[in-house]
């Protein structure tokens, strides 16, 4: 391939990010504009910035890597990630939105009416923005190396310094429209070369030979995944994303409930639309590239296809797109993530200030740059997946029955995370040390067994310290489910 | 529904809690903060009911879509050859799970949002707050 073609799509994309956040930069002055954009987003814009920043290295490259590798199977994740919006918007969008905070701690501590809580969300928050961030890293020292032919390490080294200028630049406000921006490129990278493969199956030669429909016959000898497998990872992908840090942070900048239920809306829409496209891929992929699912490079499926297909200019530019679309997926669930680990870090360590957002955006960039270049890339959609898990099992338990439980106390809360958060940690650890062949699935996939569990924990023990309900609770309560007050009568 | 019985207490004003719909030419002060009502035992049973109904439609909405989740697999297994069927050249299983659930989630979540806001524009009439 052609080397020049994915540095020039790096660079491309990396300068649009750039320039849209400079120009953010002249509307964000203030603390809040940093956080959270002054809250006057429009329900379009913040949606796309939504999906923008929703839509990682897992959706972009995984996905279709994972269809290639397991057919039918891998199906569940593109739905699972897209259903776990419907169950933010069933159980958490207005109400989150209503609390008035800024992130998942100050909720809780708003919430529980506990410092204690707060600083066990906090760490909890940290730790699943680090470990969301080091799949993108993987994902983009993927892509770089395919793609140019340079070393792996340049690809985590350019988005996390990208990232950490736009980030320091422009706070919230840029990033939004950043994020918006990056929605759009991505949906494009994938429609435009699938249209025209599609349309050079639908004249050429090659498609007689082999119909789509031969996308059952399975390149790889990997068993079909069994009901547990597939309940586990649903319940996973479902209750993880009511718990990602950079989504719900998204839900401060509608002006109120019932604008953050339209986003949401608006979001799943957007998302449908884009996970299309993935599994076409990934069936095309079955066809007419099943060696690179062989040669454990499905991850680079959706890089590599439309070169395959179609050589020449055409396929350079279509790679380049593709490109283009990759390295959008990884700066924006990248810097999406920064900013609300920024947010959570300079509140708790620097007091707040721009000055700490900015040193806090830094450290939160460059850890999990770390944790990256010390770990291998295993299957994008799969590690992502187990981070969903994670979410699932500490933040998840908290944020539902904290929005709809009155008897959550925060004894429960901090015992059902910290519950949850180890036996989920375990396993994960315990998946890696193992290795993917040796490992059983009742560890491979934990979700259906730890988030009960954290459930089950959080409940006993709120009900054992039922004395610790907190007094404002009440109030609380009834801000999170009332409807703002129209602001005529605001005195 | 279970909201028609909360109509009644709307005259116990119990102590603080001056609901702010009771206030005619009866030379109450306009300004009676909202707070106060919605904390009161009459505005409570308003907030209680209102919770509860949100919470039970989302319980509905969920599960109704986890069962048509669930129902998409057991389908393709019980009916034979359903999932070797094609449609427009398409394996019927890729068609199903891979663009089939997604009008169906669509259709959950608008549901759930008109009926929400109804809920709350039912609330904002019992508790007269408007």
């Amino acid at each position: 391939m052609n080397p020049v073609v994915g540095v020039a799509a790096f660079a491309a994309v990396s300068l649009a990010t750039a320039v849209i956040g400079f120009y953010g930069l002249r509307v964000s002055r203030t603390t809040g504009d940093f956080y959270v954009a002054s809250r006057t987003v429009k329900p379009w814009w913040n949606a796309s910035a939504i999906g923008g920043e929703y839509l990682s290295a897992a959706s972009f490259l995984g996905v279709a890597g994972l269809i290639l590798l397991s057919g039918t199977d891998a199906l569940w994740y593109p739905v699972g990630y897209t259903a776990g919006y419907l169950m933010l918007l069933l159980f958490v969008a207005a109400p989150l939105r209503r609390s008035g905070a800024y992130t998942i701690p100050d909720f809780t501590e708003a919430r529980l009416d506990s410092r204690s809580v707060r600083r066990v969300t906090s760490l909890v928050v940290v730790l699943v923005g680090w470990l969301y961030i080091v799949p993108q890293l993987h994902g983009a020292a993927l892509a770089i190396r395919i793609t140019t032919g340079l070393p792996a390490w340049v690809g985590p080294v350019a988005v996390v310094g990208v990232v950490c200028i736009t980030v320091v630049a422009g706070g919230m406000r840029s990033i939004t429209f950043v994020q918006a921006f990056q929605y759009w490129l991505k949906l494009t990278a994938l429609a435009v070369p699938i249209v025209f493969l599609l349309f050079v199956l639908g004249g050429g030669e090659s498609a007689a030979a082999e119909s789509p429909s031969s996308s059952t016959a399975n390149p790889t000898a990997l068993a079909p995944a069994g009901p547990y497998q597939i309940i586990s990872l649903l319940v996973a992908l479902l209750f993880g994303t009511l718990g990602l840090p950079h989504v719900l942070v998204r839900f401060y900048t509608n002006p109120d409930g019932q604008s953050a239920r339209r986003t949401t809306l608006i979001v799943l829409g957007l998302l449908s639309v884009f996970y299309l496209f993935p599994t076409a891929y990934g069936m095309l992929g079955r066809v007419f590239a099943p060696d690179l699912a062989r040669s454990g490079q499905a991850d680079a499926l959706v890089l590599l296809l439309p070169g395959r297909m179609i050589g020449g200019m055409a396929g350079d530019l279509l790679t380049a797109l593709v490109v283009a679309g990759a390295f959008a997926a990884f700066l924006s669930t990248t810097s999406g993530l920064v900013v609300s680990l920024a947010g959570v870090i300079s509140q708790d360590v620097f007091g707040g200030s721009v000055r700490g957002f900015r040193l806090a955006a830094l450290i939160s960039a460059i850890v999990p740059l770390g944790i990256a270049s010390m770990t291998g890339s295993v299957g994008l959609a799969g590690s992502v997946g187990l981070v969903f898990a994670f979410t699932a099992s500490t933040i998840c338990p908290v944020l539902l029955l904290g929005i709809w439980w009155r008897g959550l106390t925060d004894a429960g809360a901090i015992i059902g995370m910290v519950t949850g958060g180890v036996l989920c940690g375990s396993a994960m650890v315990a998946g890696s040390v193992l290795g993917a062949a040796q490992t059983p699935s009742w560890l491979a996939q934990p979700a259906a067994w730890t988030v009960p569990a954290a459930f089950a924990v959080t409940v006993l023990v709120s009900r054992a310290t039922r004395g610790r309900v907190p007094r404002t609770m009440t109030r609380l309560m009834t801000r999170l489910h009332t409807p703002e007050r129209p602001l005529a009568t605001e005195r | 529904m279970t909201r028609v019985r909360v109509t009644a207490p709307r005259n116990v004003t119990s102590g603080s809690g001056t609901p702010s719909s009771v206030t005619p030419a009866g030379g109450r002060p306009a300004a009676a903060p909202h707070e106060a009502a919605e904390e009161s035992d009459a505005g409570q049973l308003f907030v209680r009911s209102l919770i509860r109904s949100q919470l039970r439609l989302g319980l509905v909405v969920g599960l109704g879509f986890l069962l048509i989740l669930l129902a998409f697999p057991l389908v393709l297994g019980l009916v034979p050859g359903l999932a070797d069927s094609t449609i427009a050249g398409l394996p019927f299983d890729w068609v199903l799970l891979g663009a089939g659930i997604y009008p169906v989630i669509g259709l959950s979540a608008w549901l759930y949002v008109r009926t929400a806001a109804r809920n709350e524009a039912r609330y904002r009439d019992l508790a007269g707050d408007k």
